[in-house]
């Protein structure tokens, strides 16, 4: 059984998304079905809080290739916020940092997103 | 250092994905997966090769959701096979210039893939990988095509597997099928010998079936393994087999016999065995049980005066199936016994001719279906005649 959970909530005009536990399978796919769906329904911003995630893998880089490429398609915007070390550091040596903000937190994740309307 | 480092880690994750349990969609799909996360390519695509079909046909795939029917099969043939560089990553650039390309090129143009991976085990072609651009348009690097070569290994095994697995699974199948025919047949046979059986004599039609589904019913009671209770009745159905030589005018023969016949007529059991012992029974005991139908448990029965100690459960059972049956129905020397009359003949034989516990078990399973205890009815279809007048008093 796979040992993810995600919780949503949209600010106005973003959506925060926030995976618990491990992104290391076929579970986790729901992250990127759900951004898909909130790039699909017109919204533009997309928050990931990290605080939870306790894990990623190979198949959880995947995972956020998609969502990245996604985001990209739609010409959307992307934040990261409060990541791990360790998760920052895989993100750097694939490349997606390129492709996203990083913030300490929601908070400035959402200022950063409320300035680029 | 940290690329290669990732790299070794997502050779790993795609061990522990090929190697996991999961049904072979699931496992390629978390495989491919995994790729797709080493390189950064958010779309890619494999196939498993069907040879009789000459195509690659989709297994799993990121990123071509809308473009399934589009990227489902690519067609290919043996001498296109042939030109592949074992687990070796073709540029879709080096590719281009190929026949297999051109005729599958707008497979590819839906595809967008940069890279062509042909999947081998030894020299035999079992899939193939196409993978997409990488995210941000990055180039591939010379470096990732070393570890594309070990990707191949390991889905190509994976591959060559699950084919091995479904092959035999096949063949299990094709056995299984082949087994049941022939047991069909086996069956077929033996009803067609016992219906010989009860022809010889015009008293005694359908006895073989009664006995055999008396006996049936006696063993399920026992609690007997299904494979067991098909040999009983298969007993049952050929406990007289040995009458088919035996003289019809004795068999029919509507008074007391003379000491010469009964001789004759008392050879049934032995003839039988000598009949049934020349044939493999895929069950236990078939020609034992036949060969002393007849013994008692005290000991005077015949063809071997076995004592109790000696006689099965097997024989046990046949020995009262037998009985009651030539009990409850038409003579040539005498009228059918009622079912009170059958009831009190087979108690006061109880402990002499028949076993006492056999006895009891089958008299509870009667006594329950009389009393509408038991809905599965077992033994009351055997005895229309008798249950009527019952149901009438």
């Amino acid at each position: 059984m796979s040992n993810f959970s995600l919780s949503l909530k949209d600010a106005q005009d973003v959506a925060i998304m926030s995976p618990t536990g491990y992104i290391n399978d076929l579970g986790a796919e729901r992250l990127e079905l759900t951004s898909e769906q909130y790039l699909g329904r017109g919204l533009r911003k997309i928050v990931i809080n990290f605080s939870h995630v306790q894990f990623i893998n190979t198949l959880g880089v995947s995972i956020f290739t998609g969502i990245v490429q996604k985001t990209i398609d739609y010409e959307g915007q992307l934040c990261f916020t409060n990541m791990k070390k360790i998760h920052r550091d895989i993100f750097e040596t694939v490349g997606l940092i390129e492709h996203v903000r990083v913030f300490k937190d929601e908070k400035d994740a959402l200022s950063y997103l409320s300035d680029r309307d | 250092m940290k690329r290669m480092m990732f790299s070794i880690a997502s050779l790993a994750d795609l061990g522990q994905e090929v190697s996991s349990s999961k049904e072979l969609t699931d496992k390629m799909r978390s495989a491919l997966y995994v790729v797709t996360g080493m390189f950064s390519v958010p779309s890619a695509s494999l196939y498993a090769y069907e040879a009789p079909k000459k195509c690659l046909k989709l297994l799993a795939h990121k990123g071509h959701k809308d473009a399934i029917k589009q990227v489902s099969r690519l067609t290919i043939r043996a001498d296109q096979v042939g030109k592949f560089r074992i687990n070796e990553p073709h540029t879709i650039r080096e590719l281009s210039l190929s026949d297999f390309y051109e005729q599958n090129s707008s497979v590819f143009a839906s595809l967008q893939a940069r890279i062509f991976l042909p999947l081998f085990v030894k020299d035999e072609f079992v899939g193939a990988l196409a993978l997409g651009k990488k995210i941000g348009k990055t180039p591939f690097r010379p470096s990732d095509k070393d570890v594309l070569r070990v990707v191949a290994h390991q889905l190509a095994i994976t591959l060559h597997n699950a084919r091995l697995f479904r092959d035999l699974a096949k063949k299990a199948a094709e056995n299984k099928r082949l087994y049941e025919n022939m047991r069909r047949i086996y069956h077929d046979t033996i009803q067609a010998f016992a219906a010989a059986i009860d022809a010889k004599d015009e008293y005694t039609k359908d006895h073989s079936y009664r006995v055999a589904s008396y006996a049936v019913a006696i063993a399920r009671e026992l609690g007997w393994k299904k494979n067991d209770v098909e040999g009983i009745y298969v007993a049952g159905l050929l406990h007289d087999i040995g009458k088919i030589i035996i003289d019809r005018d004795i068999i029919n023969k509507g008074e007391a016999l003379t000491g010469p016949e009964v001789r004759e007529i008392k050879k049934h059991p032995q003839i039988s065995y000598d009949i049934l012992s020349k044939i493999k029974f895929p069950w236990k005991n078939v020609e034992m049980f036949v060969l002393h139908h007849h013994e008692r448990v005290d000991g005077k029965g015949y063809p071997d005066s076995l004592s109790a100690t000696e006689l099965s459960e097997g024989v046990r059972i046949l020995a009262l199936a037998d009985a009651f049956d030539a009990m409850t129905t038409d003579r040539p020397y005498r009228n059918r016994m009622g079912l009170d009359e059958a009831f009190r003949e087979v108690l006061k034989c109880s402990g002499t001719q028949f076993d006492e516990h056999i006895t009891k078990t089958f008299f509870n399973l009667l006594l329950r279906e009389l009393s509408g205890e038991v809905h599965d009815l077992q033994i009351l279809p055997l005895l229309p005649h008798l249950t009527e007048s019952i149901s009438a008093n």
